[in-house]
């Protein structure tokens, strides 16, 4: 059995080999794309200054990623050196403060998702007189711990927005979709939707399997038919969720937090109403431009206030101007 | 009786013709000398009983027969033709077969399954090819009935048989598939008194049926019960070699439990 | 305890068959390894169409054997790969992988998307065959070495994602050539009435026959047994078994990677971090459906009767509408109920069978 299949794979192998020279150029792929972001930029380092930005990152997430493109674009635009690292849990996470802490850069960002376990790293920082800003999580926090400056949303407002939007639109019965276990931010959305439409009931899924959430969705439409919006915490679950309110054939429309390509594509095309875009490359571009600053020249961004990067609508009507900006992550 | 057996042994056998010669066979793992000029052989119709305490280079002795690690010293002759086994595979194909102590058959699996593994009834060549179920299960069962193992049901794991049966059943498959040299690791080794007779008896059916036998063993009682020849092992090299004519029970057992050691130990406690 | 009555050699005349005891027919039905796991799948089932009114519906019957075809799928690979006594927890993390590299291959070049799909069964059965070659020339436990290739696999889904896209999904395939010949294989769906029929429910079923068939029907599965059972004893009899279980390694893979293909034609896009933890499921499905841990004993039936039960689960509790913060919790009770009854039934078969 395993000959053939070796025997057979071979012959696979030849034929994709014949076939790659045949097919070559196919539509749909990849533009082929001059560089865009020419012209700005210094040389890394050329300023002198090294940032480590901390974050509690699920690897593989497209959120995180603009998060660090956009980190990654300002220390390129100032001439700064970014040492990015991450891990979602929070123990480790401050061990990764500390590591910062310990090999003495110029400044740190970090997400204060959970602050009651990093505020002794973050101490340890502020101590050794390492300048620290906040990002992503952690609003009502970071000025206890000690962070500067924070850069990011509230979560609650977030999803009190989304909640007021879907209401006014006469949702009755939405339904929110928590794709992480415990997750605080996300749990802290659905009670922010729950708050201004108290309809909101929540489903937990398995993230980490579309199918596994797109049946789970399905299931649920087939179950309570009164649903009549769906609001997804991340950009990929909407996607799902399109899926499964096809195949149940619910006419619930779908909202959801977050933004990339596809779902800029789905607002175009008005099968998703709106995305609530938190701006995570703005989140991750300020937090490093903000510890230049303050560096270089000790601004202080916000006046002692969170600056809010969101939430910021995406829907039918300024779509246009944000779609090629999908495209380049930055958006 | 033993004519059952003997339908299926292979008729060129000739009583005494030596099936396997080994001369000066030496096995090495590393830096550690496991055996060393052992001088062996099996004859056809013959039991060539190989003795010893554990660690003495019996199981050494049976890889080397049986095809799971090579020989790296002296010669060994299979039908007069000197070779070296690569696997278990190339041994089976020159008719050695191995009956393990613990390792005699699959337990969980049925007693047709287990029968003919290795050696399946398919309907063609193809690996998805089905197996001739109603004939392996038939097969299986005549021929274990004709060498007087009647099981319950050939359905059955054969894990639901006593120890006894199972060794029996392999030595049978051993014999169904044209074994010529019959290697029996241990095979009373775990069996009460009753169960370990039945073996036996299984063993002195495969060599009046003119297979050559090689009954490891570390009780000289059960070896002396069949064997024609006997070899005690010790320490890797070879510490006895005579035949029946030359040896006794007495003899046997003396050099089993230690022979000049034990006697000089027993000067040394003087009791 | 003996079943067998011994006729010594030299009084044994050929007994004839009245002599032979045949078990009844619900004792041999008992002592299968699916019937367990049927009975508590049975279970499990009027106990939702009891409490879940939305469970009582042809519509939800199929979405749940389509949530139980996307584990079920691979859980038929790990099962036979568990009969023969091995593991492989790359399993899960391998459906990505084989999703990203079609995808990322023919987005890149500008490639056919077949020529991607080939491209990527070649890479997963190389993969697979790596995991049984290193197990089998190792001596190392399959748990440790595909543990290092699940490790190694999830970190190069998302370092090779982003270095190509520069981000960490992969790209909207859709637009791409083949696109449409293969969503059809992979997933499509038809509809019979009101009730739509996932392709993937069909192929699992293809599946679970075939593997069925090789288990019992075919030498392969025959050697399949036995190098789970006693690898040491099937080597002696001239059983391949090296060969056997770097093809079962092979199967996993090869079956993640028809997953796989499934999730990249039904979503468009992957997200490189997905499809870890799934490994454990497939196991589940395996034990649930009465496979042994320790391998030699277990068929492709009841692996598909545990892929049933955990979809049935999963999916019951939505159709309930119950609290879905609850959802582990019941999911575990659910599993263990599972393998309690799996185990209870077995005792009785057994029992009965002795007594």
């Amino acid at each position: 059995m395993t000959l053939s299949r070796i025997r057979g794979a071979r012959l696979v192998a030849v034929a994709a080999v014949l076939a790659l020279g045949l097919t070559a150029c196919s539509d749909g792929g990849r533009q082929e794309t001059t560089d865009n972001s020419g012209g700005g930029g210094n040389a890394p380092g050329s300023s002198g200054y090294t940032i480590a930005m901390i974050t509690h990152e699920t690897p593989g997430d497209t959120f995180w990623d603009k998060i660090k493109s956009g980190a990654q674009q300002a220390a390129k635009d100032e001439g700064v050196t970014l040492k990015y690292s991450n891990d979602p849990d929070a123990s480790k996470q401050a061990v990764l403060i500390q590591n910062a802490v310990d090999s003495k850069v110029n400044g740190i960002a970090t997400t204060l998702v959970t602050p009651d376990a990093l505020a002794g790293s973050v101490k340890a920082a502020t101590d050794a007189k390492i300048p620290v800003v906040g990002l992503n999580a952690g609003i009502d926090q970071y000025q206890k711990l000690g962070a500067l400056m924070y850069f990011g949303s509230d979560e609650t407002v977030a999803g009190t927005s989304a909640g007021e939007r879907i209401a006014a639109a006469g949702a009755k019965h939405p339904l929110c979709v928590i794709h992480q276990a415990g997750s605080v931010s996300l749990e802290a959305r659905c009670a922010g939707a729950k708050s201004a439409a108290p309809g909101t009931e929540n489903i937990q899924v398995n993230g980490a399997d579309d199918s596994s959430v797109t049946s789970t969705l399905q299931a649920k439409l087939a179950q309570d038919k009164s649903i009549d919006y769906i609001i997804t915490l991340g950009a990929p679950i909407a996607l799902d969720a399109l899926k499964a309110k096809d195949a149940a054939g619910s006419s619930a429309k779908v909202v959801t937090f977050d933004l990339n390509a596809e779902i800029a594509q789905q607002v175009q095309d008005g099968k998703v109403e709106f995305s609530i875009d938190q701006q995570p490359y703005v989140q991750g571009y300020l937090a490093v431009s903000s510890l230049y600053l303050y560096l270089k020249n000790g601004n202080d961004i916000g006046g002692g206030k969170p600056v809010l990067t969101g939430p910021s609508f995406v829907d039918k009507t300024n779509i246009d101007k944000i779609l090629p900006f999908t495209k380049t992550n930055t958006r | 009786m033993t004519d059952t057996l003997a339908d299926h042994a292979d008729a060129g056998l000739r009583r005494g013709e030596p099936l396997i010669e080994m001369t000066g066979i030496g096995k090495s793992y590393g830096a550690i000398r496991a055996l060393r000029g052992i001088n062996l052989r099996v004859n056809a119709g013959e039991v060539t009983c190989v003795l010893g305490d554990n660690g003495a280079g019996k199981s050494t002795l049976i890889k080397i027969m049986s095809g799971l690690h090579p020989h790296n010293e002296g010669s060994l002759k299979v039908d007069g033709k000197e070779l070296t086994f690569a696997s278990p595979r190339e041994a089976l194909d020159h008719g050695i077969a191995t009956v393990y102590q613990d390792l005699a058959v699959v337990s969980l699996m049925e007693v047709w399954r287990n029968f003919f593994l290795g050696s399946e009834l398919t309907a063609g060549r193809f690996p998805l090819a089905g197996m001739k179920i109603k004939d392996m299960k038939r097969i299986a069962d005549e021929e274990l009935r004709k060498m007087g193992i009647v099981v319950k049901d050939i359905n059955q794991p054969i894990g639901t048989l006593s120890g006894g049966q199972r060794q029996c059943v392999a030595i049978a498959r051993a014999v169904y598939f044209g074994a010529r040299v019959l290697i029996l690791d241990e095979p009373t080794a775990a069996l009460g008194v009753k169960q370990s007779g039945v073996v036996l008896k299984y063993t002195a059916a495969a060599r009046d049926a003119g297979l050559g036998v090689v009954f490891i063993t570390h009780n000289p009682h059960h070896a002396y019960l069949v064997g024609d020849h006997f070899i005690i092992l010790k320490l890797g090299g070879t510490a006895l070699d005579k035949n029946r004519s030359e040896v006794g029970l007495d003899e046997l057992t003396t050099q089993m439990a230690g022979g000049d050691e034990l006697t000089e130990l027993s000067h040394e406690l003087g009791r | 305890m003996t079943h067998v009555q011994t006729s010594p050699p030299s009084t044994a005349p050929p007994s004839d068959s009245a002599n032979r005891v045949t078990l009844g027919l619900s004792n041999r039905i008992l002592a299968r390894p699916e019937v367990g796991a049927l009975v508590a799948a049975i279970l499990i089932f009027v106990f939702f169409l009891v409490s879940a009114p939305a469970f009582r519906s042809g519509e939800s019957f199929f979405t749940v054997l389509y949530q139980s075809s996307t584990i079920g799928i691979v859980a038929v690979g790990v099962g036979l790969l568990m009969i023969g006594g091995e593991f492989d927890l790359s399993a899960g993390v391998i459906t990505t992988t084989a999703g990203l590299v079609n995808s990322m291959v023919c987005w890149y070049f500008g490639m056919n998307l077949w020529v991607g799909a080939i491209l990527s069964l070649v890479f997963c059965l190389f993969i697979g065959f790596v995991n049984g070659f290193l197990v089998m020339k190792t001596g190392i436990p399959s748990f440790l070495i595909t543990l290092g290739t699940f490790f190694v696999l999830q970190g190069a889904n998302l370092g090779v994602t982003k270095l190509v896209t520069g981000s960490v999904s992969s790209a909207d395939i859709s637009q791409i050539d083949g696109f449409a010949s293969l969503q059809k294989i992979f997933s499509s769906s038809f509809k019979i009435g009101p009730v739509t029929v996932w392709i993937t429910v069909i192929w699992w079923i293809l599946f679970v026959a075939l593997a069925a068939w090789i288990l019992q029907r075919t030498r392969t599965g025959n050697w399949i047994y036995a190098v789970g059972g006693n690898p040491d004893s099937a080597r002696a009899v001239g059983v391949p078994v090296i060969r056997t279980k770097i093809g079962l390694f092979m199967t996993v893979s090869f079956l993640g990677w028809f997953i796989g293909m499934h999730t990249l034609y039904r979503f468009n896009t992957l997200q490189a971090g997905n499809g870890v933890g799934n490994e454990f499921l497939y196991i589940i499905a395996a034990v649930v459906g009465g496979t042994l841990l320790t391998g030699g004993y277990g068929n492709a039936i009841g692996v598909a009767i545990g892929a049933f039960i955990f979809g049935m689960t999963s999916l019951g509790i939505v159709y309930a509408g119950w609290d879905p913060n609850w959802f582990k919790a019941f999911l575990g009770v659910m599993l263990l109920l599972a393998v309690l009854v799996n185990l209870y039934v077995k005792r009785m078969s057994t029992a009965r069978k002795v007594g």
